[in-house]
């Protein structure tokens, strides 16, 4: 067990994420956005037809819809999940030929990003770090 | 286009120390880098950025992700995080798959403890 790990275990027990919540109004359209433009695979084990699983490499996006789950929608906050891809300029121009509106990339100086918005209007983060980490390493 | 992982997820605050403590401390998540707006913590296989949108001029809003956070048992991290007074919504739910308990941080973002007890279909 890595030093991390340990500390994390310290907590409550800490372990991984096992999924997040991505609120939507309409699941077939947010198929369309996280299948087919975005090209997460979807989980055939989803569980329900108002609750379907898309992997995200590490972490698995949760797509869901709050009003058959007894609560009203509201979409996650600007930033909430940013997906690393090869090139954020590539990525947008191709989202862009899909007819979406994608926000000016931006770069901070260790990474790059450009906003979207999901059909139900959850922002998406496409983004890349292209610094090295403090140890050296490349994401 | 491929996505090939997720690099991070958010949480807003409005006060950074609070915030520091509830995640840090309560939480037990270890610390990988700290500004004075943001703070990114391990969350397992992920980062979790936790930011004050009022450095930058932008409103807070509270996250619905309801994050699912692996613990390996619902019931024992419940209590022990009640008993550093975190209060949860409503009691342990069992799915018949899983166990989940729903929690929220200092601020208002919506945070689920989870286990899943069943085997995978695949």
């Amino acid at each position: 067990m890595s030093e991390s790990q340990a500390t994390s275990l310290a907590g409550v027990g800490v372990e991984r994420v096992d999924y997040i919540r991505i609120p939507v109004k309409d699941i077939e359209e947010a198929k369309h956005f996280y299948g087919e433009l975005l090209g997460l695979s979807l989980d055939p084990n989803s569980p329900h037809d108002d609750w379907v699983e898309f992997q995200a490499g590490n972490v698995t996006l949760a797509v869901m819809t709050p009003h058959t789950h007894e609560y009203e929608f509201s979409p996650l906050p600007p930033g909430a999940i940013a997906l690393r891809v090869r090139d954020v300029a590539e990525a947008k121009a191709k989202l862009e030929a899909e007819g979406l509106q994608v926000n000016e990339m931006w770069d901070s100086g260790q990474c790059r990003g450009a906003g979207v918005k999901d059909p139900s209007g959850n922002p998406i983060l496409l983004h890349r770090r292209y610094a090295p980490y403090p140890d050296g390493t490349m994401p | 286009m491929q996505v090939e992982q997720v690099d991070f997820v958010s949480v807003l605050t409005q006060d950074i120390a609070r915030a520091k403590q509830f995640y840090g401390d309560t939480l037990g998540l270890p610390i990988e880098t700290e500004g004075e707006s943001d703070l990114e913590f391990t969350l397992g296989q992920v980062t979790l950025d936790v930011f004050n949108p009022a450095s930058i001029g932008q409103e807070f809003e509270p996250s619905p992700a309801g994050i699912a956070i692996r613990v390996p048992d619902v019931a024992a991290s419940r209590a022990e995080l009640e008993a550093k007074g975190v209060q949860f919504d409503g009691d342990i739910v069992d799915t018949g798959v899983c166990h989940f308990a729903f929690f929220k941080d200092p601020d208002g973002n919506q945070l689920m403890l989870h286990r899943r007890y069943a085997p995978r279909e695949h």
